[in-house]
């Protein structure tokens, strides 16, 4: 009855395996050796000490274009974790905005320092981006997104309209950071404090029920959780980040007005979330240092500009789709070789 | 009408299915056999292509790299690498499992979205054939697939599959997630359908006691190789069957 084919015939295919430190140095046993912890630590080490060179030894216009990298990182990261939280935002230039002109007004209107603009600005402006779409919690996919595009449009014309906090003019003047180096690491602080630790927080058990929101939101409820408590919080965080980079820019510019609602704050981090990889965080923040730069070195092209890093952009997005991060991470951990296949 | 030859497919290393071959007979009801991860699925994706667009979505997104090797040849054309939708104008068509209809159209949308090859006078009487193959559907004709009940979404999906006017049915686990009675329906209806139509079907199934009897051939496969083949009379009375299958 039984009918195997039982021909000898050899064929060959494609093998990937982990590699073998990647498997060393699971857990505690990479202390083991300085090898398999360093496998371990270059690559959460090397990004922070190549910033802090490149900030150190950088020409000073390229030191102002890592500064707003870093903020557009932020923002990257800041989108990354609300859509992995379910919520795909296509307006980060509320988070940007709100905490922008909070920081502002506080420096204008009460005097405030930056050291406290900032962490306050942080705050409110995750408080407030919050209130403001918790009425949309419920609602899913591009429905949330459609809501989260016009409300910075909304603001924008409010302010337009009601010339509140200087109109279309803005506030200008305000209090800058008391030194450059000052800046370039409090941002840089701020990256690493907002990846690494919103890394940590989507690898814990917390961050299960974010991404399980994203997966499967019926499914989260049926174990008894509330979801629309998480995705406030979720989107507490993404916001204060946000908002934080907002509240940056604002004593970096030592102004604050309309643009900070610009389109260029809600496109920028979903490119380089594309381009990067999503769902890490790491690959948001790591396709905004590919694209900003990038498009500062096509400064020189004129109007050809837009149009080879819109190729640029369509060959990442098409060539790797799985994004830059999820590659190089793969590359990293795992290697291929041919195998053969005995029939 | 359709022969498999040494298929094996590999998922990233894992291997579902290994060293397979098989063949189907125009007219046939052919069943295969096998219990959870037996690597039926992959086995009825392979048929139907689907599994070639599953392994470039895996491949963009750096997911798992699937491997397919052998061959699938029907009517002497070797379709290995042939799409699913090219597939399918040959006449093969595949109702996945667990009932994939549209959840937000009609049943009647249902059908006719399926139907888009042909003619609207063909998808009328096909479609006439489904509500006779299936009376629980008549009375829900403009009700929301989303709302039918699991066996009446099976219903639908079978008759989705139908409205194409298949030369060759691929049934995969139709009779997934419903109750015994209901089980029992959709054997039914599969029966009728084979009588009233004539087509070949080939049906991935873990439920073999309500299946083997209108089998013509089986196969059964465990751990994606094939471990016993037959008669649907011949397997039912095979004790390694009736041990795994039925519990006896």
């Amino acid at each position: 009855m039984a009918a195997q084919d039982t021909s000898k015939q050899v064929t060959r295919r494609r093998e990937r395996l982990d590699r073998g430190i990647k498997v060393r140095s699971e857990d505690i046993y990479a202390l083991n050796s300085w090898r398999e912890a360093l496998y371990l630590l270059a690559p959460r080490a090397l990004p922070v000490v190549a910033l802090v060179l490149l900030q150190l030894l950088a020409p000073e216009y390229w030191q102002r274009v890592l500064i707003s990298t870093t903020v557009f990182a932020l923002l990257a990261i800041s989108w990354d974790l609300a859509a992995s939280s379910g919520m795909v935002c296509l307006g980060q230039a509320l988070f940007f905005g709100v905490g922008a002109y909070l920081a502002g007004i506080m420096n204008h209107y009460l005097g405030l320092p930056p050291g406290l603009t900032l962490p306050l600005a942080t705050l409110g402006g995750g408080v407030i981006c919050t209130v403001l779409l918790l009425p949309v919690l419920r609602l899913r996919g591009i429905y949330f997104a459609m809501f989260t595009l016009i409300l910075p449009l909304m603001i924008e014309r409010i302010i337009e309209a009601t010339k509140v906090f200087g109109g279309t003019e803005g506030l200008s003047g305000l209090t800058p950071f008391s030194h450059p180096l000052w800046e370039s690491f409090l941002t840089m602080t701020a990256l690493w404090v907002a990846l690494f630790g919103l890394r940590r927080i989507m690898a814990s058990d917390y961050g299960l029920v974010l991404k399980g929101i994203n997966d499967n939101d019926r499914a989260v409820m049926s174990a008894a959780l509330n979801i629309y408590r998480y995705k406030a919080q979720a989107l507490f965080l993404a916001s204060a980040t946000g908002a934080f980079a907002g509240a940056f820019m604002t004593h970096s510019y030592r102004f604050v007005g309309m643009p900070v609602f610009a389109l260029d704050y809600s496109i920028l981090p979903i490119a380089s979330a594309a381009v990067g990889g999503l769902g890490t965080l790491a690959g948001p923040a790591l396709g905004a240092f590919i694209l900003v730069p990038l498009s500062e070195m096509l400064r020189g092209l004129g109007g050809l500009r837009i149009v080879i890093y819109a190729v640029l952009l369509v060959v990442f997005t098409v060539g790797l789709p799985e994004g830059v991060f999820h590659y190089l991470r793969r590359k990293y951990t795992q290697f291929e070789r041919w195998t053969e296949v005995g029939k | 009408m359709l022969e498999v030859k040494g298929l094996m497919v590999f998922y990233e290393n894992a291997l579902a299915v290994n060293d397979l071959s098989l063949k189907v007979q125009a007219g046939q009801v052919v069943g295969v056999i096998g219990s959870n991860s037996a690597g039926k699925t992959t086995l009825m994706n392979t048929l139907s292509g689907l599994i070639l667009d599953q392994r470039i979505k895996e491949l963009r997104k750096g997911g798992e790299r699937i491997t397919i090797m052998g061959k699938v040849i029907h009517e002497g054309q070797d379709i290995s690498d042939m799409p699913a939708y090219e597939r399918v104008r040959l006449g093969i068509v595949l109702c996945r499992e667990r009932h994939p209809v549209f959840p937000d159209s009609t049943v009647l949308e249902n059908l006719a979205i399926a139907g888009h090859l042909r003619s609207k006078v063909e998808v009328a009487q096909t479609t006439e054939l489904c509500f006779d193959l299936f009376p629980n559907l008549t009375r829900w004709r403009r009700r929301k697939a989303g709302f039918l009940s699991g066996g009446e979404q099976q219903m639908l999906a079978i008759g989705m599959a139908l409205v194409v006017r298949p030369r060759l049915l691929l049934l995969d686990e139709p009779l997934l997630g419903l109750s015994p009675a209901m089980q029992e329906k959709v054997v039914e209806a599969i029966r009728s359908v084979r009588e009233k139509t004539g087509v070949t079907i080939v049906i991935a199934e873990q439920f073999a006691r309500p299946i083997l009897p209108m089998l013509d051939f089986g196969y059964v496969i465990e751990n994606g190789m094939l471990t016993l083949t037959g008669s649907g009379r011949d397997l039912m009375e095979n004790p390694e069957v009736k041990s795994a299958y039925f519990g006896l």
